[in-house]
């Protein structure tokens, strides 16, 4: 078993840099997902850790070893494309046993891991067939069959489900995730959805314009991302985040009367307020109007209107609220987020709003 | 085919119809234009001499031609000749533009555009333009009046170059990445990948290059001049020279003889060779 070490990876094409100085560690047998949005970087990295492209600069080890300039085969990795890579003119049994007919295993060998691959996807009445006469679903059965036959100890996704509608996208979701454990591979998951990463991931490392943005465990991204685009990135509806600006005994929201909600001053700072943290409360802490209501079926989202800044609210499905009507907005010290506007960095902040009365929030 | 594909349309008006038939006058004319001669040796190479020019359709029907024209000449070494030399020139041609057509397709190397370009060029050439220059090349290499003379000139054909690399152009560069990452060589890649993507180019490319070849006269006509290398259609010609005394009915029975095989296996895998013309997006 083996893990992945990269330190200060640079990939630089002819007019950009598609990977700026991208250092990560994967521990061996759990699963990192990069993410984050198209031409981030993201797929690149992973090319890079593959051999498809070399690198510009940096190192990549893999179980200790440096593999910068080894070519793909000699990795000892698997991987996984976004449109499967099956070859069309090989059938389903063909194309799983590829690679090891390429390295020469032996055919006893071979007919025991295609088994056994079969078994764990579900594949074996299809062996047969030819790609072209699969469901997308089943064309991904078998390009995971491929990464499993190899017995790999790494194994790379590039936006394997991204193909597939939405049900089958979950319950191929859950496989990955179940294969990745009972055979204790060291997977790296290249995605842009937040909800597979936050899902799959032991470690979501997320990028942006080819650096790193944070990489930290699917729970330390949501509860403290590092920051504004950590913050909106992760999350449906995306974190809020509204002006400050400064106020009498504090940073109040831009636009508002106060209350002061932070020390010191507001100018050039964000409050990030993640809608299902905010509740509508009678002793909330600031006054809102409501400008319009989105209605979800298990809950709506309220935008509301704080001083001149706006704020999604999610509450439950029940239409209690009209536009216009003003309520009062409440929520936890700890769900309070604040962010440098220039430099879109975390700042912590000593917070004024202190947690209401475990009576008063019974009371409302 | 084309009279199918036509037919099957659904008519819609009468100025259509109109225009549909004489499309269809059309087509049927240049048919028959185009397979009359055919029908003419047919005739002749099947009926005895005094029929070559009276036509009876209760002419009685005769072999003999054939036999007096396989015995006149020696046509099974001919035949031999042409098929080593077919078999030759192909295989060279499938190596050396699947390798070439290979480097332009997924290597990047200085120059790549230029050499390109001049594999472009000799497109443009006509092979008949270069008949001394390639002779004076074939006699300094002392080949002269062999099966490597007659083939040497066509093995690197650009149109197969040109042919092949559009092919693998098109072959997802996924399915390249894959192969690597499962430990394919380049040659492995090639071979386990991208010429199995590109069969149906390869069936029509070998088609063209077969038919090419198998009715090439002047070429090998100034290349050979013995028995032993002379391909068929050198020897027909060398059999239908006039001091032989022109005899149409034989000559007409040797003609169709040296073109069957092609005939017969065109007919046999027509299908094939449409579908393959279609894939590979050429007519």
């Amino acid at each position: 078993m083996s893990g992945i070490e990269i330190k200060n990876l640079h990939k630089r094409w002819a007019t950009f840099d598609a990977v700026r100085d991208v250092s990560f560690t994967v521990a061996p047998g759990t699963l990192t997902v990069l993410l984050g949005p198209s031409g981030c970087g993201k797929s690149t990295t992973l090319r890079l850790i593959a051999g498809l492209d070399a690198a510009t600069s940096g190192q990549i080890l893999i179980g200790g070893r440096d593999v910068t300039t080894a070519p793909p085969a000699r990795r000892g990795l698997a991987m996984v494309f976004q449109n499967y890579a099956l070859f069309p003119h090989l059938s389903v049994a063909e194309n799983i046993l590829f690679g090891l007919k390429v390295r020469r295993v032996p055919a006893a060998e071979r007919t025991r891991r295609l088994r056994k691959a079969a078994d764990i996807l579900g594949l074996g009445a299809l062996l047969e067939r030819k790609p072209s006469q699969l469901s997308g679903g089943q064309q991904q059965r078998v390009a995971l069959g491929r990464a499993i036959v190899a017995e790999a100890p790494i194994c790379l996704m590039d936006e394997p489900l991204s193909n597939l509608d939405a049900q089958l996208r979950h319950e191929m979701r859950k496989e990955i995730r179940s294969i990745q454990q009972s055979l204790n591979m060291t997977m790296v998951y290249v995605t842009h959805d937040q909800i597979e990463a936050m899902s799959l991931a032991d470690q979501v490392i997320l990028m942006r314009g080819g650096s790193i943005e944070q990489k930290a465990a699917p729970v330390d991204l949501y509860l403290k991302p590092a920051t504004s685009f950590a913050a909106r990135f992760i999350g449906t509806p995306p974190m809020n985040l509204i002006a400050l600006a400064n106020g009498k005994g504090g940073a109040i929201v831009k636009g508002s009367q106060g209350p002061a909600l932070v020390e010191g001053s507001g100018d050039g700072l964000l409050l990030g307020l993640r809608p299902e943290e905010i509740r509508i409360e009678r002793e909330g802490i600031v006054p809102a109007t409501i400008r319009s209501i989105e209605y979800h079926g298990a809950d709506s989202i309220l935008e509301c209107a704080v001083g001149d800044q706006l704020l999604l609210v999610r509450v439950e499905g029940i239409r209690r609220h009209t536009v216009g009507d003003t309520v009062r907005l409440g929520w936890l010290p700890e769900a309070m987020h604040i962010f440098d506007e220039a430099q879109s960095q975390r700042v912590e902040r000593k917070v004024l709003v202190r947690q209401a009365e475990p009576a008063l929030r019974v009371a409302t | 085919m084309t009279l199918t594909a036509l037919t099957d349309q659904p008519v819609h008006s009468r100025g259509q119809s109109f225009w549909r038939a004489v499309e269809l006058a059309g087509c049927y004319l240049l048919g028959a234009l185009w397979v009359l001669p055919l029908f003419y040796a047919v005739w002749m190479a099947f009926h005895a001499a005094e029929y070559e020019v009276r036509f009876d359709l209760f002419a009685p029907l005769t072999l003999g031609n054939f036999v007096d024209a396989w015995n006149a000449a020696p046509f099974a070494r001919y035949f031999l000749n042409t098929f080593v030399l077919i078999t030759v020139i192909l295989a060279s041609q499938f190596v050396i533009c699947t390798l070439a057509a290979y480097a332009f397709a997924r290597y990047e190397f200085r120059g790549k555009t230029i050499v390109f370009m001049l594999v472009l060029l000799q497109l443009m050439i006509m092979p008949e333009v270069l008949l001394v220059e390639n002779y004076r090349t074939m006699v300094k290499l002392g080949v002269i009046d062999t099966v490597l003379a007659m083939g040497l000139p066509y093995m690197a054909s650009a149109f197969g170059i040109f042919l092949l690399r559009q092919a693998f152009l098109t072959v997802p560069k996924e399915l390249d990445d894959a192969a690597r990452v499962e430990g394919a060589g380049p040659l492995g890649i090639l071979l386990k990948v991208y010429v199995p993507l590109s069969r149906p180019i390869y069936v029509a490319y070998g088609l063209v290059s077969v038919s090419y070849h198998w009715n090439n006269l002047l070429w090998p006509l100034v290349v050979t001049n013995s028995v032993s290398t002379r391909p068929l259609t050198v020897g027909l010609q060398v059999f239908a020279s006039p001091d032989q005394g022109v005899q149409w009915s034989i000559i007409s029975a040797a003609a169709l003889m040296t073109s069957a095989p092609l005939l017969i296996g065109f007919l046999l895998f027509q299908r094939q060779f449409v579908q393959s013309f279609m894939r590979a997006g050429i007519k």
